[in-house]
């Protein structure tokens, strides 16, 4: 499904981001490209009183796609997340939404940025006690100035569209922490931003209410096509609904790509760590499996798009018996058989191959 | 919007309110509670001892009756009533003992405050030892038979002196200087306010003990607690001057002093009725003890008092009428 | 860290200190500060015993009765002593103990060991009595009183007198109808009753308008100390700088006797109204600025951040978030304020206040008890339905009000809003007709019931059995002489004789153990003011008898509290007794402990335990209570009697809050040593009601100073401070 969806992404890129730093502590400007970045962690802490949270990152989120942003706790993908709006100062880089630069706005038009462009989704709602669910949706609205009819109209509708119908007069402290979400995602939705960013939105839920939330997010996507950026330290999660993934250790992106190139093709031994448990089969696409067309397989067999996944293909060719062709614009491109697939499925692919 | 900015402009709002408006004199407002509800108000001051009530009452009883006025009383020791006088916060003082330097001050340089004449009471201030230890012990009133008694009068805690019991902080003394001048074995212990050294009293007399205070005359107390005065040495003016340049130099007895009222000036002028009626107030030394021991003995409002008073000597307070 | 302002409160009633107590400082709930208190209290026995040997000079007994560490307490033995030296306690004695070994001698050697030096002292006589002569001679001509401070008085007493007026104009059924509805609308019917029969009890006693004074006076400082504090507290909210300088000083100004502020407003705005209310806004604001801070500091990072994601700006942040959620801080620093507010309304008597608190004063001149409970009942009584109805605001309950439970929300809250507009119309209705029916009428004067000589009776009775009756202990006569013979007097001359040097690091040596050196610099810094002011032996004498009314109040306060934590019955007839003796005027029970333990420092004693002790017992009994009930079911299931459950388990645990009734004890009981001077007990207290008595300020200021240092210093040594956070890393 998330091959799907990447069709949808276009060149331009919504969010730039180049050499990105941010750096807690005191004279943390000197840090950046000095000598100090060269240190470790537990050595720049003890030289400079510092800590690089997020350390020389580059990347562009491309329109209408879900750019997830994974790593461990610590591994300053939250601090990264807050600082594409400027909720926190980056150190040193640049960032552009749609070309224009984030880090020179002025008071004004950040305010603008974080009212109609980007709005974001918390990990733990951030939701106003003392305001019904209704009053919160609006919040966005009332802000920006919006008419009390026209701002509960809107909110009215946003929070029909997460299924809260009928819940509108009730306070947070009375809805379960999923129903809150709903709220925190209302919320965000009110405002029609560009670009939705969460923030771990469902790590604070049950698995069963997360499962449910994360369709929600894919449906909203499907549906609108809104470009979102995503954080989660849950690789599942990750690979479930992002586009591409960006993973991150101490700051620093240690690979970028699609979830086929992050399972697939693992920067280093981190990632491949990482990854170790993930069921590589529903990941990986049978491009990975396949192998040039020998005389007379280009025509025969099943037809399978590039974007099947291994697990899928291995149903077919199960089901079938024969090898079955991958056809991509009608032109077949290479053939699956069961030997491919199930190297795939046991990890013996190499990782030096990657996709074509 | 940073929190100094809107410090700042509370800051600048606040000195444009005050001072925005011209002068205030703090000198001239009266007490918030004057006036209220259209009534004309005369605020008295009354300083803690009983006496001092019992002028406050019948002044006030017949200001309201007779007059038409609403009374306020407001409770404040002495050199503070002075200064509240002289702002007009209380309108008169109707029992001064004598402050010199308030009169001076007050008075003859800034005239603020006006005289009121005497309160027909004389006072007097002196050391007081109980009716039945006098009976007992004849020779204890004079100062030099005093140390004999010491034992006696041991407390708690004059440790191991006699007690000396002096009254509230708000009262002329010179006991420490007279003890220590006359070479007494004793030691003075403040009681802090005059309840507690009435209560004393009191309690000591209910169970017959000796004791030795600082004490004044006219008081209610004496009624119900007879004391004989101890005599100290005379009092003299070169004693007396030599007391005012250094306190610590006293060792003769206290003064008797004629007891005056004091208005406030503007009060004097404008005051009408009232100002006129508080000059004329003149009363004996029983008169005040009548109303007095209703008050502080029987426990009767000084309202109640004053009524009783008024009743049975209409002689007295109709001279005193505008 | 505001658990302090959002945590149980401390009390349920009105208690002007206690409440205070709430806010002061966080009971500390966490397991490390409990562990870092018991290494840090355990020693300090030894500890001192060490520095009187190390020097040398050091009068024996002159060690204060009220040692801190209240919980159990094992001296180590000798062979225990090497195990000391890893404490970090040990290291801070070290580290004292050889800053004393280089600055003592030569400083005994220049100044002597006996009492503080004279060379040391200023005297501040000349230059306090020429500012006292200077204000009074330019009061009405310069521009600083004719523009500035003429206006600050003239502005109270034009809202006094407005408030007054309104009052009087509401008659007295339309006062009472008036507070009974909005007590209705705010806190519930049961408020509301309580609040009409306060009001009616009010009339009956006699004392209508001396009420509707107290109430205007208190109206206008309650209003102003809010606006105070709410400004004060709004800055150190937002600015971290702000609250950083702020909160030293809120935290001393809390830990100062009423008394103290009077004198400097007096020496500017001399007797009156004027300086009563500033002296209680000064007093009340505080607390109100304090939990506005923390209440605004508290806010959620989580919802802060969320909405500045949206594009909220700083005002609407402020606005629509910062400022509704911190409404219960808000509300309780309301409460706080009013309760701190009408205690001061009543010390401000002295200083000319009129109303209910002259009412008391005036009747303590005439020994007249009954009068002085006449008065002192509706102070009480005030202070109660003020307390229940900010308190039934601030409740949780109530706080997010319109709240619809069920599914049908929407109706339910039209319903809910209804129902209120008719209540306010019912409510301006009534107040407006009662308000035609009675005109501007006080109360009726026929419809008065005279309490004082019953009252009166009772008390004489009481005391007659008292004074000498007692079985085995004599009387309450004999009770007081042995106080001061066996007690206060040795406590006294061990204090005096204690070399000044030898004061000050034995300071500095508790305050260090118990709290940080930071606290321990105040404390010294505070005691040598003392002594440079040149009140040393006088604040030596008072110092003894805090210190001896301290432990006297710690010992019943601890009998009565463990019971009370124990029993809900026994708690349950406690509370109303408690919340009495909090908020009736120190002035009237002065009378009857004089009358019991004569004149002198034992009444002082008497009066200042009184008065000290509600707040021990609540909050040790609620620190009790609290403890955490796993422990408490553990130690049951393995067998332990109540007394090992209360030793080895309640007190250690609610080490926290035994520490805060020591330190609230100090607090209360030096809040009444100027009340003490009324009955004798001489030292500062004397000096300062001196002071007022005579309009000598140098004396009251300087006294009044030496009390401020000594509270300051009791409050450092007694005051359990969490270690700041070292580096910014963490």
């Amino acid at each position: 499904m998330s091959a799907a969806a990447a069709g949808a992404a276009t060149d331009a890129p919504v969010f730039s981001v180049r050499n990105l730093w941010k750096v807690f502590g005191p004279h943390a400007e000197r840090v950046p490209g000095g000598e100090l970045a060269e240190l470790g962690p537990e050595a720049l802490r003890e030289e400079a009183g510092c800590t690089v949270a997020v350390r020389d990152v580059s990347f562009d989120v491309r329109q209408g796609e879900v750019f997830v942003v994974m790593g461990l706790s610590g591994s300053g993908k939250s601090t990264l997340v807050r600082c594409l709006t400027r909720l926190i100062e980056p150190t040193s880089g640049t960032i552009a939404i749609d070309g224009e630069d984030v880090c020179g706005m002025d008071k004004g038009a950040l305010r603008e940025l974080r009212r109609h462009r980007a709005a974001m989704v918390f990990q733990h709602f951030g939701l106003l006690p003392h305001r019904t669910v209704l009053d919160n949706v609006a919040y966005g609205l009332e802000i920006q100035g919006v008419g009390k009819a026209e701002r509960r109209e809107k909110a009215r509708e946003m929070v029909a569209k997460v299924g809260l119908a009928g819940l509108e007069d009730r306070r947070p402290g009375q809805l379960s922490g999923g129903q809150q979400q709903r709220v925190g995602l209302a919320r965000a939705l009110a405002a029609d931003p560009e670009v939705l960013l969460f923030d771990e939105p469902f790590s604070a839920l049950d698995p069963l209410i997360r499962r449910d939330m994360q369709e929600e997010v894919d449906r909203l996507h499907r549906e609108e096509g809104r470009t979102m950026v995503f954080i989660t330290h849950d690789l599942a999660e990750a690979l479930r609904i992002g586009d591409r993934i960006a993973l991150m250790r101490d700051g620093r992106v240690v690979q970028c790509g699609t979830p086929e190139e992050i399972v697939g093709s693992p920067a280093d031994d981190y990632v491949r760590d990482f990854v170790r448990d993930v069921p590589r089969e529903q990941v990986l696409t049978v491009r990975r499996a396949m192998r040039p067309a020998a005389a007379g397989e280009a025509d025969t067999g099943e037809a399978l798009s590039p974007t099947t996944t291994v697990a899928d293909a291995i149903g077919t060719v199960a089901r079938t018996g024969t090898a079955a062709r991958v056809v991509d614009g009608g032109r077949c491109i290479g053939v699956v058989d069961h030997r491919g697939l199930l190297g795939v499925v046991a990890g013996l692919d190499g990782d030096g191959k990657a996709a074509a | 919007m940073r929190a100094r900015q809107w410090i700042v402009a509370a800051g600048a709002l606040a000195l444009l309110a005050t001072t925005g408006c011209g002068a205030a004199d703090m000198t001239k407002q009266a007490s918030p509670y004057a006036d209220a509800g259209g009534t004309r108000t005369v605020t008295l001051s009354v300083q803690s001892w009983v006496g001092a009530r019992a002028n406050a009452a019948v002044a006030g009883y017949l200001l309201e009756k007779e007059l038409g006025y609403r009374v306020d009383t407001v409770q404040v020791d002495e050199v503070p009533a002075w200064d509240a006088l002289s702002q007009g916060r209380v309108d008169a003082i109707l029992e001064d003992w004598g402050h010199p330097a308030q009169e001076k001050r007050y008075v003859e340089d800034k005239k603020t405050i006006t005289p009121g004449g005497d309160l027909g009471v004389t006072g007097h201030i002196g050391w007081w030892v109980p009716k039945y230890f006098a009976d007992a012990h004849p020779d204890v009133l004079d100062w030099r038979n005093l140390n004999k008694y010491a034992a006696q009068l041991r407390t708690a805690e004059s440790g191991g002196k006699g007690q000396l019991l002096d009254g509230s902080p708000s009262y002329v003394t010179n006991d420490k200087a007279l003890v220590t001048n006359l070479g007494l074995d004793y030691k003075v212990v403040f009681a802090g306010s005059e309840a507690a050294q009435i209560t004393q009293i009191q309690q000591f007399a209910k169970k017959k003990q000796p004791f030795l205070s600082y004490w004044y005359e006219p008081q209610w107390l004496f009624n119900e607690v007879p004391m004989v005065e101890v005599k100290l040495p005379e009092y003299t003016d070169a004693c007396a001057e030599k007391g005012t340049a250094d306190p610590s130099t006293v060792n003769c007895a206290y003064p008797t002093s004629t007891l005056k009222k004091f208005l406030n000036a503007d009060f004097t002028r404008k005051g009408g009725e009232a100002a006129r009626f508080l000059k004329n107030f003149h009363w004996s030394k029983e008169d005040q003890n009548e109303v007095a021991q209703m008050i502080a003995e029987e426990k009767l409002p000084a309202d109640e008092a004053a009524k009783r008073w008024v009743e049975r000597h209409p002689d007295v307070w109709k001279k005193w009428l505008p | 860290m505001h658990g302090d302002a959002a945590g149980p409160p401390l009390r349920s009633g009105p208690e002007p200190h206690g409440t205070a107590s709430g806010a002061r400082r966080p009971p500390g709930r966490t397991g490390n500060e409990v562990d870092r208190v018991s290494t840090a209290t355990s020693p300090a026995r030894p500890a001192s015993a060490a520095k009187a040997k190390q020097t040398a000079a050091g009068a024996p007994g002159a060690r204060p009765a009220a040692d801190p560490a209240p919980g159990p307490d094992v001296d180590p033995a000798p062979g225990a002593l090497r195990a000391l030296w890893a404490r970090p306690a040990a290291r801070k004695l070290l580290v004292l103990a050889a800053a004393a070994a280089v600055l003592v001698p030569p400083a005994a050697m220049a100044w002597g060991s006996g009492a503080w030096p004279h060379a040391l002292t200023v005297d501040l006589t000349g230059p306090l009595g020429r500012a006292n002569d200077w204000i009074i001679d330019n009061r009405d001509h310069h521009w600083l009183f004719l523009y500035f401070f003429g206006h600050i008085s003239g502005a109270i007493i034009g809202a006094v007198h407005a408030v007054y007026t309104v009052l009087l104009a509401l008659g007295w059924a339309g006062v009472t109808a008036g507070a009974g509805l909005l007590a209705w609308r705010v806190a519930g019917v049961r408020v509301a009753a309580t609040t009409l029969a306060s009001f009616a009890v009010c009339g009956l006693l006699g004392m209508w308008v001396p009420t509707m004074r107290t109430l205007a006076l208190m109206i206008v400082a309650v209003a102003a100390s809010v606006a105070v504090g709410a400004l004060l507290g709004l800055a150190a909210g937002l600015s971290e700088r702000m609250f950083r300088a702020l909160r030293p000083v809120l935290d001393t100004m809390q830990a100062l006797p009423a008394f103290a502020y009077l004198m400097p407003v007096v020496l500017v705005f001399g007797i009156g109204v004027a300086p009563a209310v500033l002296a209680t806004v000064v007093y009340a604001a505080p607390p109100m600025a304090r939990l506005t801070a923390l209440g605004l500091r508290a806010t959620d990072k989580g919802v802060l951040e969320a909405v500045e994601s949206l594009g909220a700006t700083s005002r609407q942040r402020l606005l629509t978030v910062r400022l509704p959620l911190a409404r219960r801080e808000l509300l309780l620093g309301v409460n706080q304020a009013i309760m701190m507010a009408l205690s001061m309304a009543v010390i401000a008597s002295v200083i000319g206040a009129d109303g209910l608190g002259d009412r008391v004063y005036q009747a303590l001149s005439t020994v007249d008890v009954g009068s002085a409970l006449a008065a002192g009942i509706p102070i009480v009584l005030l202070a109660i339905v003020l307390d229940r109805t900010t308190a039934g605001m601030a409740s949780p309950r109530r706080l997010w009000a319109g709240a619809p439970r069920g599914g049908t929300g929407g109706h339910k809250l039209t319903t809910a809003r209804t129902r209120r507009a008719t209540v306010r119309f019912a409510t301006l209705a009534a107040v407006a007709a009662a308000a035609l029916v009675t005109g501007d009428k006080p109360w009726p004067g026929d419809w008065t019931v005279a309490i004082a000589a019953p009252v009166n009776d009772a008390k004489d009775w009481i005391v007659d059995h008292l004074y000498t009756g007692l079985p085995g202990i004599g009387g309450t006569a004999d009770l007081a002489g042995h106080y001061t013979g066996w007690v206060l007097d040795p406590l006294r001359d061990g204090l005096q004789g204690l070399p000044w040097w030898g004061a000050l690091l034995l300071v500095a040596a508790l305050a260090w153990l118990i709290g940080t050196w930071r606290t321990a610099l105040t404390a010294v810094l505070a005691l040598a003011a003392i002594g440079v002011l040149g009140r040393w032996d006088v604040s030596m004498d008072t110092l003894s008898q805090v210190l001896a009314a301290v432990a006297v109040t710690l010992v019943l306060g601890f009998a009565v509290a463990v019971p009370a934590a124990r029993s809900p019955r026994v708690d349950r007839l406690l509370r109303p007794v408690l919340d009495v003796f909090q908020t009736m005027p120190q002035f009237v029970y002065l009378i009857p402990v004089v009358a019991l333990f004569g004149i002198g420092r034992a009444p002082a004693a008497a009066a200042a335990v009184v008065y000290a002790l509600p707040a021990v017992v609540r909050i040790t009994s609620q620190g009790l209570r609290q403890v955490n009930p796993g422990a408490m079911e553990s130690a049951r299931s393995l067998g332990a009697t109540s007394g090992q459950q209360l030793r080895h388990v309640q007190f250690p645990l609610a080490r926290p809050e035994l520490l805060l009734a020591v330190n609230q004890a100090v607090v209360l009981v030096l809040s009444v040593v100027i009340i003490g001077g009324l009955v004798g007990g001489g030292a500062l207290g004397y000096e300062v009601v001196f002071g007022l008595a005579q309009g000598d300020l140098a004396t009251g200021l300087v006294a009044g100073a030496a009390i401020v240092c000594l509270g300051l210093m009791l409050d450092r040594v007694t005051q359990p401070t969490k270690a700041e956070k070292k580096g910014a890393g963490a």
